[in-house]
């Protein structure tokens, strides 16, 4: 029984590793500014974490396979040993914390930078918009309980007393220029959403009530697939949207071809 | 006659190891067990190990109120604290209306509330007075005088609700209900919670008095006056507490 | 006077079996309610499995699942599992029969009020599954329920009358489960057998210990938060739902609440919730290993430690489950510490079973493998939490299968092992007959490989971005491309289910015709060994033990035995 036991773990820890050699299924390339260094914070964490999953399987067999001392002798503790692991797997975690700490302050969103390209995002049962500010650079006012109007090319609810709003953009999918930072205003207009690019590591969920800001920058040229991230009801599953990233120019014309609302 | 209390003598401190043919290496340290004896060595079923358990019981239930008190505390401040945007003047507005409360009912209540802790606390100490008496055999001559003081209690009891009901009429007649603002719906909450837990210790109160018609036995009230006077105590803490913070953080 | 304060005392059991307030036969009840729990909530994953990779696939009498069946599916699925099995069996169900015995007492503090908290749990049980049959179905807002979808009954299917039962369920939930914590501890403080000193009980009891303070600290939480969602959906309060909303059309008159307060206030119960459900079942795998290594556990008092650590570190931990919530981003650095700090006591525990193994005369009954099992699926799905801990990578795994499958690997398997081995090492006790070997072999292997096999691949489709609580893969197109490995996992679902029917056959079998069990069949020396099996219904009888020992005493050179039962005479 007991080298079953051990074949069985053996298996599982070579099934395991080779599953994540494999990798029939990985992360998307990545796209944006920060997927370089968080993937790389990544490719640690599962260097060391795999690596413990694999020795602490293989300390298990060992120990199953350890045969009782000849004297009858057995050990029932042991502080030194306790104090000994203890500072190991403190050191080991806490180091990968801090690591990831520093990640994290690096990733922290910024004030709002005075070149970026925003994009409001707001998040309604099942369908994501955007919405750029358009010429002025101001965001027209919205209240969706007053003014929103599916039907008739008004979801957001834009107050159409408000001059900003005449020239905002709105669109079903995100559009932004390569190489330049965006800054998101997310907005939800019924539960929460969550706004998940898987190639720019990003996500952020959306929460009624709430304005929350955060940014990322596109580095590649390319379609990139938004999901929803948050339970939001029985379309969640199909909360689909894209990110198109296109070059400076291309972004230009988009914005100069689109004039709605008149 | 069975005696009161028939505490199993033990040793205290078993001897371990003590050589000997039969002699069992005892494991100190680390491996777990030791060798003191610090359990409890008396038998459960007395009366003084009921009332033990007793208060341990109260005194998790306490814990447990505190925590949700604790967290109601902290949604009254959060939810004072926090604004709502607004739309129209596109900026952050605070939506807290502060209370304007019924003071004269509420301290009212609150002297209430404090003369029944008062009451309850002198009917406690006649009953532990009566116990000692019972534990050594003798039955007082004319020895009631907990009843009143229980009475007593579950009267005013009965007054602080009556009062914490015309608090809710008097803020209905004004106007604030319970979904009116953030404000009325966590003063609601909070006496409405603290009358809720009071009627609990009115139950225990209301068994105790009745004990003398169901002529349940004298140790039960005991302990039911007992651990209900924590209670009760502790509740008539809380609700200063309440007060304190609705009054503080009116808003 | 005095012969009141006998008589009174004496153990009352009413006539029926069922209304009884014997902690055993209340132990028993649980351990029933779970399994139909248990059942239940299996069933709904199978569906749930079926459905993601042939959604249109014809179930006998249900027909086609749609889309919002799934979701009423997953959120009964999260809910049973969590509340009513894995809060339930090891802590209510082997703690209330175990407990007393253990310590050598002769039942529970407060008798009727643990008979109380059963049947609230089973009162909850039932309004929780009414939700299947009132229009609309039953929630489906998932285990979590967010406002506002929580609030608002139009929200979507399931958000109406079946919401409402799932919060009335989880309310009465949470009064069982005080009202047994009450019991759990003041039977721990005030009946422990003379002798049976702190450093004395067995580690299970620890654990039953540790876990009643936080219940008794974290589902009166839940229980105010519950109020509080009721009110928001019920009496026009605005707690979690913010003003503006417009719903399927309709404007919605609340204003000013915030949907983070209640995942603040969820998460500061939740966090603590899955160490509820993961202490106990660590407590019996220490317990086990010791005795089926025939070894003392490996630094007891470091485990005693660790069990509190975890304990109280569990409380201040909550905010990681927050990371992208819309939360103050510099409020991610303390939660990420402090997760990372919670990591180390488990680890401690790890470190601390592995070295009890070693060495030790190992006997390889079931409940040991099960125990194993333990060991290896809480390092596989523990391992992953340090990663999930990381904000920056947190950003991206949150909500994806990586997440589904730490939490199925460290909760629901190693749980369910537990729960295994548990119950193949004290059934004799409790049923008065031995379990099959054979059949619990099997039921081992299968349910190990399996639970690799479904679980593992998971992490893969978490880090390719599959986000959870997906009644469909067709909406996403990356998703869609992922349909061959979830079929993969709907496979190995479907056997290691299947595996369980080999429990089931065994578990009855064994309860009407197993062999006949000795007192003491695994030689181990904790006190309830000391009773007949199965125990008999006045326990310890007016018999009070007298523990002379610590709860680990194998491995003992002795003439007969290689062990010291806790009430051997000392010398
Ligand atoms: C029993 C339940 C349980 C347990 C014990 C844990 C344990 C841990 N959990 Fe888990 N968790 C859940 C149940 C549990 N979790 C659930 C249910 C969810 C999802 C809820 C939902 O959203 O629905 C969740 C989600 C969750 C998240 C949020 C993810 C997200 O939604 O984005 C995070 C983030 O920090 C996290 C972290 C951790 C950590 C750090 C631990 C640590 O305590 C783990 C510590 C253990 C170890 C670190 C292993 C030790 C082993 C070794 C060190 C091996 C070395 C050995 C040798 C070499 C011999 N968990
Ligand atoms: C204890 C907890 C537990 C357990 C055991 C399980 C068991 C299983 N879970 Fe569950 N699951 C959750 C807790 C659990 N789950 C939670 C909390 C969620 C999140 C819900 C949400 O998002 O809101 C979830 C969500 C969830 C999803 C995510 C769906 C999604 O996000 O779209 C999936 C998908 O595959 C899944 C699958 C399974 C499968 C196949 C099994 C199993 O069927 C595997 C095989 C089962 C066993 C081996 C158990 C048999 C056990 C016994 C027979 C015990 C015996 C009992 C006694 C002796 C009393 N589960
Ligand atoms: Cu929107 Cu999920
Ligand atoms: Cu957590």
């Amino acid at each position: 029984m007991s080298r079953a036991l051990r074949l069985a773990l053996l298996l599982i820890v070579i099934g395991c590793a080779y599953l994540f050699q494999a990798h029939p299924y990985w992360f998307p390339g990545g796209a944006s500014a920060n997927s370089v260094s968080i993937d790389r914070q990544f490719r640690i964490a599962f260097r060391v974490f795999g690596t413990l999953f694999i020795v602490g399987h293989l300390v298990l067999i060992f120990v199953l396979s350890k045969k009782p001392r000849a004297d009858g002798k057995v050990s029932e503790g042991s502080w030194r040993l306790e104090a000994t692991w203890t500072l190991v797997v403190t050191i080991i975690f806490f180091w990968f914390n801090i690591s990831g700490e520093r990640l994290w302050s690096s990733m922290m969103p910024a004030e709002k930078q005075p070149g970026e390209i925003e994009v409001e995002v707001t998040g309604a049962q099942f369908q994501w918009y955007f919405r750029y500010p358009g010429a002025d650079g101001v965001f027209g006012r919205t209240d969706a309980q007053k003014f929103a109007k599916p039907d008739e090319g008004n979801p957001l609810g834009i107050d159409p007393g408000d001059p900003a709003g005449r020239d905002d953009i709105l669109s079903t999918s995100m559009i932004v220029p390569v190489g330049h930072s965006v800054h998101l205003h997310l907005r939800a207009q019924d539960v929460i959403h969550s706004l998940f690019i898987p190639a720019m590591r990003f996500k952020q969920d959306t929460v009624p009530g709430m304005e929350i800001h955060s940014h990322f920058t596109p580095t590649q040229v390319g379609n990139y697939e938004i999901a929803c991230a948050e339970l939001c009801g029985m379309g969640h599953y199909r909360m689909r949207a894209v990110v198109r990233v296109v070059s400076e120019d291309d972004f230009q014309r988009w914005l100069r071809a689109r004039t709605w609302p008149q | 006659m069975p005696i009161i209390s028939d505490r199993v003598e033990v040793e205290r401190k078993p001897r371990l190891g003590g050589g000997g043919p039969g002699k069992i290496p005892h494991r100190r340290g680390f491996g777990g067990g030791d060798d003191g004896d610090h359990g409890n060595s008396g038998d459960f079923r007395s009366r003084e190990q009921r009332m033990r358990r007793y208060r341990v019981g109260m005194t998790l239930c306490i814990i447990s109120v505190t925590a949700i008190f604790v967290l109601l505390t902290m949604v009254y401040v959060l939810r004072m604290g926090k604004g709502r945007f607004d739309e129209d003047a596109h900026r952050w507005v605070r939506d807290w209306i502060p209370l304007s409360l019924p003071y004269l009912q509420l301290w009212t209540n609150s002297l209430v509330l404090l003369l029944s802790s008062l009451t309850l606390e002198l009917a406690r100490r006649s009953m532990a007075k009566k116990e000692e008496f019972a534990a050594m055999g003798i039955v007082p001559p004319r020895f009631k005088r907990d009843l009143p003081w229980l009475g007593i209690t579950v009267f005013l009891g009965f007054c602080f609700l009556a009062g914490q009901v015309l608090v809710w009429n008097i803020l209905r007649a004004q106007g604030a209900f319970l979904a009116s603002n953030p404000s009325r719906s966590l003063f609601y909450i909070l006496t409405g919670t603290h009358a809720v837990h009071l009627v609990g210790g009115l139950v225990a109160l209301l068994y105790a008095v009745a004990g003398r018609l169901l002529a349940t036995k004298f140790e039960s009230q005991r302990i039911a006056v007992e651990v209900t006077g924590w209670y009760w105590h502790y509740l008539a803490f809380l609700w200063f507490g309440i007060f304190a913070l609705v009054h503080f953080a009116r808003g | 006077m005095s012969s009141s304060v006998r008589s009174k005392n004496s153990r009352r059991m009413t006539p029926s079996y069922l209304f009884s307030t014997d902690h055993k036969a209340i132990g028993r009840a649980y351990f029933f309610l779970s399994l139909a729990a248990v059942l239940a909530g299996a069933w709904l994953s199978l569906l749930m499995r079926i459905h993601l990779v042939w959604p249109h696939a014809e179930i006998p009498f249900l027909g086609e699942i749609k889309p919002e069946n799934y979701l009423a599916q997953l959120t009964m699925h999260g809910t049973l599992m969590v509340f009513f099995v894995l809060s339930t069996v090891p802590q209510a169900g082997f703690g209330t029969f175990f407990l007393p015995l253990q310590l050598g007492a002769s039942n529970m503090a407060f008798p009727r009020l643990t008979a109380v908290g059963f049947w609230t749990a089973l009162v909850s049980l039932f309004v929780l599954m009414a939700a299947f049959i009132v229009p609309g179905g039953a929630s489906s807002a998932g285990w979590t329920q967010y406002p506002p979808l929580s609030a608002l009954a139009s929200a979507g299917p399931g958000q109406g009358l079946g919401t409402d039962l799932w919060l009335v369920s989880i309310g009465l939930f949470c009064l069982s489960s005080l009202m047994s914590a009450v019991g759990f501890v003041a039977t721990t403080v005030r009946h422990r057998a003379p002798g049976m000193t702190w450093l004395r009980m067995p580690l299970t009891c620890w654990s039953w210990f540790v876990t009643s303070l936080l219940i008794l600290l974290a589902f009166g939480i839940l229980l105010a938060a519950v109020v509080l969602l009721m009110l928001d959906r019920h009496a026009g309060t605005s707690f979690f739902i913010p003003g503006g909303l417009l719903v399927s059309g309709k404007a919605i008159a609340h204003a000013g609440g915030s949907p983070l307060m209640w995942q603040h206030l969820f998460w500061f119960f939740g966090h603590p919730e899955v160490y509820i459900a993961i202490l106990p079942a660590m407590g019996v795998t220490s317990h086990l290993l010791s005795v089926f290594a025939r070894k003392p556990v490996f630094g007891y008092k470091a485990m005693v430690g660790a069990t509190l650590a975890i304990g109280a570190l569990g409380f201040m931990v909550w905010g990681h489950h927050m990371f992208v919530s819309g939360m103050n981003p510099y409020a991610g650095f303390a939660f990420s510490t402090l997760t990372t700090a919670i990591a180390v006591p488990s680890a401690i525990k790890t470190f601390n079973w592995v070295a009890t193994l070693y060495g030790g005369r190992i006997r390889y009954a079931t409940p040991l493998l099960f125990s194993a099992g333990f060991v290896s699926l809480f390092i596989t799905g523990g391992l992953t939490g340090p990663i999930l801990a990381q904000p920056a990578l947190d950003t991206y795994l949150h909500d994806t299968y990586f997440v589904v499958a730490h939490f199925h690997l460290i909760m629901a398997m190693a749980g369910v092992f537990a729960i295994f081995s548990a119950t193949y090492f004290w059934f004799p006790k409790m049923f008065g007959r031995m379990m099959n070997e054979t059949l619990g072999r099997w039921h081992f292997w299968i349910t190990l490989l399996g639970a690799y096999a479904t679980f593992m691949p998971m992490h893969l489709l978490g880090i390719a971005g599959h986000p959870r609580r997906y009644s469909e893969l067709s909406g996403v197109q990356y998703v869609a491309a992922m349909a061959p490995l979830q079929k993969f996992v709907t496979l190995a679902a479907i056997v290691t289910l299947v595996g369980q029917l080999i429990f089931l056959v065994n578990l009855f079998w064994s309860m009407f015709k197993g062999p006949a069990a000795k007192a003491n069949p695994w030689e181990c020396s904790t006190l309830e060994w000391t009773l007949n099996s199965p125990a008999p219904v006045e326990g310890f009888g007016d018999r009070r033990p007298q523990v002379n020992h610590g709860p680990y005493e194998y491995n003992v050179s002795l003439a007969e035995k290689d062990f010291v039962m806790q009430d051997a005479a000392a010398s």
